[in-house]
């Protein structure tokens, strides 16, 4: 199944463990310890990475994102579905299952 | 005996080191490092070694001290960044034992104090540090003698401590010594018989070069990565962009595979995206026949011309 049919407003997401993530230059810069890739998130990837420090539902990522970079919700939410989907194809954040 | 080189201390590498072992290739100093102090003391280690958990069958980590085994040469142990214990084994040879001292030791010690060791040759081009790393047999040691031939003078050999002060990395010297495969000597006219051949490495010989030494930190301006081509042809020159550094440097770093075994890694990242970003690296690759220096160090002036003129 392609994890872009069931992605919703609703889908709560958790980061998967062993990433390291840091800033540099006011960029989030991560390492993933398994895979051993390093990751630029750039500075919007690193405000979504960090509103998911806990379980969060994309509803709610696109309204950090659109409060932090005073965005319209149109744009905020297609930039965070976008994200999401590579975080996902990176395997670094799941879908919780508890949800 | 401990008492009379209790007062004696040797400078390498931005510490102030007191030894219980002679450090001949060592100059003195009467000066705190700028790293700060440790003192290389001799003890039995035999039952410590036995009682501390194994991430390797010869590599041992507690808390803040690591411990290793070379066989037949000593234990060592590195502890808090500001001791190493060597218990010298039976009928040790006792250049061995410094290698490991100077080397492993340092390495280890180095990221205890948050210090990145590169593994390196760093030179001065141009009042500015440029680090030369790459893969054992890379050429590393050739060109950076072939650069001292031409005036230019070492900042570190094998290992470069790299401190980060306000965003910007510095790299410290080592100490004026420098270790040449019989290759190199050849390449470069020097008469091997001359210079003291380094322990179990009869072609690797250790030449001093107290005159050609740079004795106080630079600014690293720049790393090179040396590659070696199957193919012939010219020497090239790629920059290295994105997080293509990170690897870079990680790979470079000295004894890498201890940075997860001592948990330092999220350090390790996080000192990386400090300074990544300002600075410039590049891929050197030469042909794997013949001898390169010469067309390696025109390629690099070229490269850095930009930067030099800048300033």
């Amino acid at each position: 199944m392609n994890t872009a049919d069931v992605l919703s407003l609703q889908t709560v997401l958790v980061k998967r463990p062993g990433n390291i993530a840091s800033d540099m230059d006011g960029e989030k810069v991560m390492l993933n310890v398994k895979n051993g890739k390093y990751y630029n998130l750039g500075e919007v990837g690193g405000e979504i990475w960090s509103a998911l420090d806990e379980p969060v539902s994309i509803n709610r990522i696109v309204q950090v994102i659109q409060e932090t970079f005073d965005v319209p919700a149109e744009t905020a939410e297609q930039d965070v579905f976008e994200f999401v989907q590579s975080l996902l194809a990176e395997d670094l954040v799941a879908i919780d299952s508890g949800s | 005996m401990a008492s009379t080189v209790q007062g004696l201390a040797y400078k390498a590498f931005g510490l102030q080191i007191f030894s219980e072992f002679p450090l001949p290739e060592l100059p003195l100093t009467d000066e705190p490092g700028l790293i700060g102090s440790v003192v290389v003391i001799r003890g039995d280690l035999a039952e410590r070694w036995q009682a501390i958990p194994k991430v390797t069958p010869s590599l041992g980590v507690l808390g803040s001290e690591v411990m290793f085994e070379a066989k037949d040469t000593a234990i060592f142990s590195i502890q808090d960044g500001i001791r190493i214990t060597v218990s010298p084994a039976a009928g040790a040879d006792m250049d061995c034992v410094r290698l490991y001292i100077l080397g492993s030791c340092m390495g280890v010690l180095l990221m205890q104090k948050k210090i990145l060791p590169l593994h390196g040759s760093a030179l001065v081009l141009d009042n500015k540090a440029y680090a030369l790393v790459g893969r054992s047999g890379a050429g590393k040691s050739t060109l950076a003698s072939y650069l001292m031939d031409q005036g230019h003078l070492l900042v570190s050999d094998d290992v470069i401590p790299v401190m980060v002060q306000e965003g910007q990395p510095l790299a410290v010297p080592g100490y004026p010594q420098q270790k040449l495969w019989q290759q190199s000597l050849d390449y470069m006219g020097m008469n091997s018989s001359l210079y003291r051949p380094l322990f179990e490495r009869e072609t690797k010989f250790a030449v001093p070069v107290h005159d050609r030494f740079q004795t106080e930190p630079l600014p690293l301006a720049g790393v090179f990565e040396l590659a070696v081509s199957e193919e012939e042809g010219p020497v090239t020159v790629q920059p290295i962009n994105g997080m293509e550094r990170f690897h870079t440097l990680f790979n470079h770093t000295y004894q890498k595979a201890i940075v997860d075994r001592i948990g330092i890694r999220e350090w390790h990242f996080g000192m990386l995206a400090s300074f990544v970003n300002r600075l410039p690296m590049y891929r050197l690759t030469r042909p794997k026949q013949g001898f390169s220096a010469p067309q390696q160090t025109s390629l690099i002036f070229e490269t850095i011309k930009p930067q030099m003129e800048e300033r």
